[in-house]
Parts: C-alpha cells; structure tokens; sequence
C-alpha cells in the first residue's frame, strides 16, 4: 500500500507552497509563470480524483449514439465524421456532447460560468 | 539567438545615417517581452539633421529568430499600419520600413513607441470606463472604412464571395491536420454551415481585435495592436470576436470585451460608421469566434503535444477547449422538437 498523501494530497500541499510561499517571493515578471505552473497542477489534481470517471462517460455516450464499441479516439473520428456530413442533427447527440463537455470542464476549469 | 543590443546599436545607427545624411545616436536599447513570432526592442533615436530632426522613442519590430511562419511579413504588417494610420485607426506611427536583411540579419520596421496596458486580466477587473468601448467602437467603425480593392493591401488577395463559408472550410481543413477528432466543435461547424447568414460586403477586418491586443491607458485607447492576422471578411466577424464570451478574460458580464458595455460599444461603432448593427448576425460571429478560438487552441496543443515547440502555455491551452466546447454547445442548443 503506497503512503499517504496519496498523488492528489501531495500536488494539493505543493501547490499551497507554491502559491503562498513562493509566489510572493518571484519578481513580478515570473508570476505569470509560476500561476501557470499552480493551474496546471490544479488540472492533475482534478483528473486524479475524477479518475476515470469523464472519460467513461464519454465512451459510453458515444457507443450509445453509434451503435459500437471502438477506442476513444476511434469513437470521436466516427462522430466527427457523422456530424459534419450531416447525419448527427438530433437533440440526443447534442445532449451526449453537452454531457461530455461538462465532465471535461469539471475538470480543466471547474469555476466556468 | 536573438538580436543584441549592442548589435542593434551599431547596424542602426549606421543605417539610419545613411537614410536620413546625418549624424543618428540610437540608445537605451532594450527588449520588450513579446511573442515567439516576433520580437520588439524598445529604443531611443536622436536624429540631428533633416526632416526627421528630433528625439524619437521608438519600437523596433522584427521576426524571432525562431521564425515560426505566420500570415503576413513584417513590411506587409507595415503597410497594414500606414493604412490604419491614415484611416484614422488609432495605431502606433509606423515611420521605417526596411527589407534589407543585410542590415541587421533580418527584416524590421520602426514605429512610434505607445505606453499602456493590454493585459486582459487587468483591464477586466478596472472599474467601467464607458468612454472606452465606445472608443474602441469607433475605431474599429473606422478599420472597416478600407475596402477592396486597395492597392497597397494588394498582398491580402481577393475578398472571399462568403467570408463564413471560407472560414467553415477552413477550419475544418485545420481540424483534419490534427491527430484527435473534436465532435463539439464540428458540430460548431456544422451549426455555423446550416445558420450562415447571407453575406455582407468585405471590409477590412482586423481579425484579432479583442482586449489583450488594445492597448490602454487612463480609460483611452492608445493603440491596436497585432495586425498579422488582418484581412477581407465580413465586419461582423470583428465584432464577434470583440464580443465573445471567451475574449471577456473572466468579467463574463461586461460584454465589450469584459471591458464594458455592448450597447456603448455598438454605439461607438454605429456613430463612426452610420451603419446599425444587426445584433442577430454578430450572434452568429460570436458562436464563429469561439468555435475558432476552439481551433486555434487544437492547433497550439498539437504544437506542444508533437515536442514540435515545449511550452507550458501551449500546454494549458489544451485544458481551454472543454469550456470552448461547452460555449459552442450551449449557444448552438437545437429546439426540442
């Protein structure tokens, strides 16, 4: 069993580290970095506690829609292609890419909207 | 490598004797934080003979050494600024072009040198100015005074017939070059295909006039910035972009660009250019503006993903299309039936 703080925990106390120790002490012109370097371990924290949760999501909704199983980028590709020749109006494959985009901004940027 | 200073010094100053027969002194040379595309040296020029005798605070502009390739060259980007310069744009005074590249190594052009901010995130939390969109109305009203044909912006080439339709296959050309498919934003694509308004006449257009290419100072505009992208569209698409909900930098309530109001912004535009704007359209350019910001963002994360260019900018940018492809659904939301 691995110790705790688990993978999450640790980004979580360095990131705390960072934002309240270290970036007051950069020069103005690192801070910019230095925040992109916070937001960034933000979005690993955020995927590592979802898991694979978004991501089976995603692939579930698309088989439903295609009527197939296929790898994640396979799934996509079918579904791009469709929608743009036409075939993939309706409200339900709206609805499944609404449901997908949420997953993914929960956890690229929870604070949208 | 980049330019050095010192270089600079010394090639301009013999350059610049040369063109104006006279003695120069170029000083207080000193680099601008800019782009990977182009850098910017901030410096003095002191000329003693001739029409352009005087103290000069200028900005020098050329490619990066790095020389990723972009749309315009730095003497077409010139003559864009002369242009805007004489159309009443507010711009920074471009003065000197020079393609000689046996000059300093490469080719640059010299403007006058504006102090402001055009950082998004500030000017997003400063409190409302409403002279400011309305300004920036006008000034954009008056960029799209140039219409074709210009002879001088000969090198933008014909106005599209349908500026949408060009930029629908455009960027859908962009998307196949990319490994991953994105389904959010064809279906962005295919929203924007089946809503094309009919088009309006092409103008000039800006193509990146949004806050963070504005630059500001004490609530006025002191200048537009970054031309590299400018050229024939239809003048809603400038709107739209301004307008855009991912250009309003968090202040998703100020709608001019999370600057101010809309309506102060439509105002400026409606004065200087006598025409109305019809709100319905820009709609439609403002779903544009997110499904090509959503693109470009694709684009940059593949420039990372590839080890074509490392950069965690490039990186983030990846972890912007989600909310992208969230705007694009929810603006694009198909009636029940």
């Amino acid at each position: 069993m691995r110790e705790l703080p688990s993978g999450a925990g640790l980004l979580d106390i360095a990131r705390d580290v960072l934002r309240e120790d270290l970036l007051p002490a950069l020069p103005e012109g690192k801070r910019y970095q230095a925040l992109m370097v916070a937001n960034a371990m933000a979005i690993v924290m955020r995927q590592i506690e979802a898991g694979e949760g978004a991501t089976d999501v995603e692939r579930t909704a698309l088989e439903v829609l295609l009527g197939f199983a296929e790898t994640p980028s396979g799934l996509n590709s079918e579904m791009a292609r469709r929608i743009r020749g036409g075939k993939a109006d309706e409200v339900d494959v709206w609805q499944a890419l609404h449901e997908i985009a949420v997953g993914k901004v929960a956890e690229s940027n929870p604070k949208y909207r | 490598m980049g330019l050095e200073a010192a270089r600079i010094v010394e090639k301009l100053t013999d350059y610049l004797m040369q063109v104006t027969v006279g003695p120069v002194v170029v000083s207080s040379v000193v680099q601008l934080s800019g782009g990977a595309i182009q850098e910017n040296w901030a410096l003095d020029v002191d000329i003693r003979k001739g029409e352009w005798a005087g103290r000069h605070e200028l900005v020098l502009r050329c490619d990066a050494a790095s020389g990723v390739a972009t749309s315009h060259s730095r003497s077409e980007e010139f003559t864009l600024l002369k242009t805007a310069h004489r159309a009443g744009v507010t711009v920074p005074v471009p003065c000197l072009n020079c393609d000689d590249i046996s000059v300093l190594g490469r080719r640059f052009f010299l403007m006058h040198r504006v102090v402001g901010t055009t950082a998004g995130h500030r000017l997003a939390r400063q409190p409302l100015v409403p002279g400011l969109p309305y300004e920036l109305g006008q000034n954009l009203a008056r960029i799209h005074t140039l219409k074709p044909p210009l002879p001088a912006l000969s090198f933008l080439g014909d106005p599209p017939p349908h500026p949408a339709a060009a930029a629908i296959a455009l960027y859908r050309e962009y998307l196949d070059a990319l490994d991953v498919a994105h389904p959010a934003i064809e279906w962005g694509l295919r929203w924007l295909q089946v809503n094309a308004p009919a088009p309006s006449g092409a103008v000039l257009c800006h193509r990146d006039y949004r806050t963070g290419n504005l630059m500001v100072r004490d609530g006025r505009l002191v200048a537009v910035l970054d031309w590299e992208f400018a050229g024939w569209s239809d003048p809603l698409e400038d709107i739209g972009w301004f307008c855009a909900k991912c250009w309003r930098f968090g202040a998703h309530d100020r709608e001019a660009g999370g600057i101010g109001d809309r309506e102060d912004f439509y105002k400026g535009y409606e004065d200087a250019s006598g025409q109305s704007i019809d709100r319905k359209a820009v709609y439609y350019w403002e779903v544009m503006a997110h499904v090509r910001w959503a693109v470009i963002a694709c684009q940059q994360a593949a420039r990372h993903v590839s080890g074509e260019e490392r950069s965690l900018e490039l990186a983030l940018t990846a972890h912007v299309i989600p909310e992208l492809e969230l705007e694009i659904l929810d603006m694009t939301e198909p009636h029940h039936a």
